[in-house]
């Protein structure tokens, strides 16, 4: 019997990359729909509510550090980072200042659950010192287990 | 004299588009944020039109340490919180409730506490919204009209203006 001996065939074991350049714009897409430039990077563990409401863009943002990183305060217009203040009266010429600009200003509070509730007192004095008069209280969904 | 065309190869280098579309998925994978974008809202009264409360008149509530409450000086089980309320609205549905939090709580007790009162509307109402119960009237109560949420500060003020201070 003839045995025609030939080269082994390669076996083709290439990976199909022809739809890479589609999952790659999709996701380019997605990111550029969704991005959003975090303006305080504090990390810490928003509390937990039921009732949440959507946060309007661009709203000026007070976070509360947690304790134990020494409960700081920081402020950001919303387009600018955060940027830590010392005393409460910062605060009160921050919040001033942006209620000048527009009366119907809104603002974020990001506070750490387990922030002392003096601190948050100091800061929503603050506020209504300044005369704002929109906050929204950051927070993460509970969950219907936890309700 | 015979001048030779040169064909110029006209296409578009396209080899590099894929390192920058990684770079770019890289870049925004890393600034962006996938940050919390919804809380409770919480508008406070301007001056011009705020009713003067008096603390008789309206629910007390009192945020103690570990997140335990106090309504109208008895201490009650958070699950007890909002029947207490609705009895009290059924009454007088003007009724506003005062929160006030301990200095020692927690931020996190405040808040548990407030979004309870801000589910009323929820619990008040069935699933397609209608209301449940009735105030004295014979109007539908469907909500907490006012929570307010004094600070300190004006605890004070207002504890010195009583000559309690």
């Amino acid at each position: 019997m003839a045995l025609i001996r030939g080269r082994d065939r390669g076996t083709g074991a290439a990976i199909f990359t022809a739809s890479m350049a589609d999952i790659v714009f999709l996701l380019i897409v997605f990111f550029v729909l969704t991005y959003k430039v975090e303006v305080d990077k504090t990390q810490m563990k928003l509390p937990e509510t039921w009732i949440r409401k959507k946060i309007p863009e661009k709203a000026a943002v007070i976070s509360i550090a947690p304790p134990d990183r020494g409960s700081t305060i920081r402020v950001s217009t919303g387009e600018e980072m955060a940027l830590p203040v010392s005393t409460i009266e910062e605060v009160i010429t921050f919040a001033s200042t942006e209620v000048a600009k527009n009366p119907n200003r809104e603002f974020i509070l990001k506070a750490d659950k387990n922030a002392p509730y003096d601190r948050v007192d100091e800061v929503l004095d603050a506020l209504k010192q300044s005369k704002v008069k929109y906050i929204f209280l950051l927070s993460e969904q509970l969950t219907a287990a936890e309700k | 004299m015979n001048i030779k065309k040169k064909d110029i190869a006209s296409e578009i280098f396209t080899g590099s588009m894929a390192d920058i579309s990684f770079l770019l998925i890289i870049y925004f994978m890393i600034t962006s944020a996938f940050s919390a974008t919804r809380g409770l809202d919480f508008a406070l009264p301007e001056e011009t039109d705020t009713p003067e409360i008096k603390q008789e008149d309206a629910i007390e509530v009192h945020v103690m340490p570990g997140g335990a409450i106090e309504v109208d000086k008895k201490g009650l089980p958070k699950d007890g919180l909002l029947p207490y309320v609705l009895e009290k609205l059924q009454q007088n549905p003007d009724k506003p409730v005062i929160l006030r939090t301990d200095p020692d709580a927690t931020y996190g007790d405040m808040i548990s506490i407030f979004d309870l009162l801000r589910r009323a509307n929820e619990e008040w109402t069935d699933d397609l919204g209608n209301p449940m119960y009735k105030d004295v009237n014979g109007d539908p109560l469907v909500e907490i009209k006012t929570i307010s949420i004094p600070t300190q500060r004006e605890i004070e003020n207002i504890w010195n203006l009583l000559g309690m201070g």
